[in-house]
């Protein structure tokens, strides 16, 4: 048999996950990446960007695909340029499209993936079943991957990943396609893997729900270029003057009374939720006594900081850069 | 979906093995693939009942020999023959006599059963991983695009040898249970030659189907292209050489009269006994052989090379 390469065990883990220093990438004359330096931790991360901004790229160059057209990086120690299979190895990689191999059965599948990776054989069979239980398949295990819904087709994809154990997981839009319900289950699954099973995460979507209840760190990338980078609490506005409400009762003399002690209502969502600005020297205890006055009961009342939508057009714009995501 | 269970999440403890074992997988899902198709059985059913041609008409022509036992006998009103004779000219007309003739007959029988299943299985095999984007779950493990192709090379290969090599070795050893351990003993350079002959089919074809597929992906195309390479040339030659009388290196052209010709080479037999006649060199055959698998290992590189991993 042929000698062991490396345990999944004995991959060191250096202190940074990822450590770009001056990566670019150019297709003919077209720059996709200018200079990203990067220094990543292990833990859950967000990749964020436009179409176009250069995600893709910086996936294959993580994947040692791609090697950079200048600069250089690391991936768990591992040089990007000249790893190659064994830094794919320490990787489990999620695509978002296609990937599957039609006429094989889901453990078929799984297990095929866990021989490429360079599990025997029959490790690979056992760890597929243990797997496809683990994402709730195994009733669907001896199916054809053709009869998967798409919800199970994503399991499954996460499954391929999973199954030789990396420490890193790469996921392109692991929710792209998914009803509410099978998202929310991903993205709990994500969390729980990140959190609860040691893996890093880095989670390429530009869905910024996603990052912002799976990630701990995000970077926002536009036209190749890392425009911000950091923990998503760390990043994110505190604003002491923003507010969420929410009333129950006829709002009308509530909105009344809050213009006239000078309080911007920023969003009536008409079913008693509200989001308001508050004037200098407000105190929470205002907005119990002016509900009581208006006949309402305030049954929510918390700080609105600026969520991740807010904070990725922020960043655009401070950079002068189109928001569309 | 409901709540995902991991409270049971375990690590994986073994050990790595050589990307290059990688290739077999995925030769085996190449080949899983066609297993799974019945048309396939139905073609290769046709293939085995060639073989089966061959092994019962040997064994047939050899028992019957054993069981006259009258010195001549009355063919009608054509007079009294030997019948040891007569079984001696059928086995040669029928070329049923275990030297390199019969090898090369059930090798270019045979051929028609792969080139069939070939054009038909090629999407399959290669095909539907472009189509599908499965290049991107092959690409994105620790095996190289070389372990991709030389698997599915691999796949093409098994079937191959599946045809042919194997039921040729088959027929040889039979050859020497019914003539004797001289047989096996004079005959041992055929051995050699059937392993040669199914190498050159096996490397050709291969190369071939999984470059036409990986650029044609679909069935129809892959047929056409097929069809193309193999047949309008084997018209054209024929006409030319046979018909109109030019030089018989245009014979060349048909990729599979040089394999034919190469296998011969291989399995001793004399030039002036390779219908039709005339032909040109084998070596000349050989070069174009090599020359049509380095353009196929190129159009590879360029189709491997231009599939987009992360879309």
């Amino acid at each position: 048999m042929a000698s062991a390469v490396t345990t999944s065990r004995s991959v060191q883990r250096p202190a940074a996950l990822i450590e770009l220093d001056r990566v670019s990438r150019f297709y003919g004359s077209n720059r996709a990446l200018h200079e990203v330096s990067l220094t990543l931790q292990p833990g859950r991360i967000g990749l964020l960007g436009p179409n176009g901004a250069g995600k893709s790229t910086l996936l294959k160059i993580l994947l040692g695909l791609l090697p950079p057209s200048s600069g250089s990086g690391r991936l768990l120690g591992y040089d990007l340029a000249s790893a190659g299979g064994t830094l794919r190895r320490a990787i489990g990689y999620m695509p978002e499209a296609g990937a599957l191999v039609p006429g094989l059965t889901g453990s078929e599948y799984v297990a095929l993936a866990g021989e490429l990776y360079g599990m025997p054989r029959k490790q690979a069979l056992r760890r597929a079943h243990e797997v496809l239980s683990y994402l709730e398949l195994e009733d669907a295990r001896y199916r054809r991957l053709e009869e998967y819904s798409t919800g199970m087709k994503q399991r499954l994809k996460l499954g391929q990943a999973l199954v030789h154990d990396p420490p890193v997981l790469l996921l392109d839009e692991p929710t792209s396609g998914l009803d509410p319900a099978g998202r929310e289950a991903m993205l709990r699954l994500l969390l729980s893997l990140g959190r609860d099973h040691g893996k890093s995460v880095l989670l390429c979507t530009h869905l910024l729900g996603d990052v912002e209840r799976v990630c701990d760190t995000v970077v926002i990338l536009h036209h190749g270029q890392v425009l911000k980078q950091g923990g998503v609490a760390e990043l994110r506005t505190t604003r002491q003057d923003r507010y969420r409400l929410q009333i129950q009762g006829d709002p009308h003399t509530f909105l009344h009374e809050l213009r006239l002690e000078g309080v911007k209502v920023l969003q009536d969502n008409g079913h008693g939720g509200l989001r308001v600005a508050v004037p200098e020297g407000w105190t929470t205890r205002a907005f119990f006594t002016l509900a009581d006055n208006s006949g309402v009961v305030l049954r929510g009342l918390q700080r609105d900081d600026e969520d991740l939508e807010e904070l990725f057009h922020r960043v655009l714009a401070e950079n002068g850069k189109d928001g569309a995501v | 979906m409901g709540q995902p269970n991991l409270l049971h999440y375990r690590p994986w403890r073994g050990e790595f093995q050589e990307p290059l074992l990688g290739v077999w997988p995925v030769a085996r899902v190449g080949l899983r693939m066609m297993f799974r198709w019945w048309p396939f059985w139905v073609i290769y059913g046709l293939g085995m009942m060639i073989f089966l041609f061959f092994f019962f008409g040997q064994y047939f022509l050899a028992w019957a020999d054993t069981q006259v036992t009258e010195a001549n006998v009355q063919l009608g009103g054509f007079g009294r023959y030997d019948p040891h004779d007569l079984f001696r000219i059928l086995r040669h007309a029928l070329k049923l006599t275990g030297n390199g003739e019969t090898y090369r007959n059930f090798f270019w029988y045979q051929s028609y059963i792969i080139l069939v299943i070939l054009a038909l299985a090629g999407s399959m095999i290669v095909g539907n991983d472009i189509r599908h984007g499965s290049m991107a779950f092959y690409l994105s493990k620790p095996i190289s695009r070389w372990h991709y192709l030389l698997g599915k090379c691999l796949a093409a290969g098994v079937f191959i040898n599946m045809v042919t090599t194997l039921p040729a070795l088959v027929l040889f050893v039979e050859f020497g249970f019914l003539d004797g351990w001289d047989y096996v003993r004079e005959s041992a350079h055929l051995c050699f030659g059937i392993l040669g002959y199914g190498l050159v089919l096996t490397v050709t074809f291969s190369l071939l189907i999984v470059a036409v597929a990986s650029w044609m992906k679909t069935t129809v195309p892959i047929i056409m292209t097929w069809a193309t390479v193999f047949l309008f040339p084997k018209l054209v030659a024929s006409m030319l050489v046979d018909g109109l009388q030019f030089h018989p290196r245009l014979r060349l052209i048909d990729l599979w009269n040089d394999a034919y010709l190469v296998g011969n080479w291989l399995l001793d037999v004399p030039p002036d006994r390779i219908p039709p006649w005339p032909q040109p060199a084998w070596y000349e055959a050989g070069g174009v052989l090599v020359v049509l698998c380095a353009a196929c290992l190129v159009a590879l590189v360029l189709r491997i090379q231009a599939v987009e991993i992360v879309k």
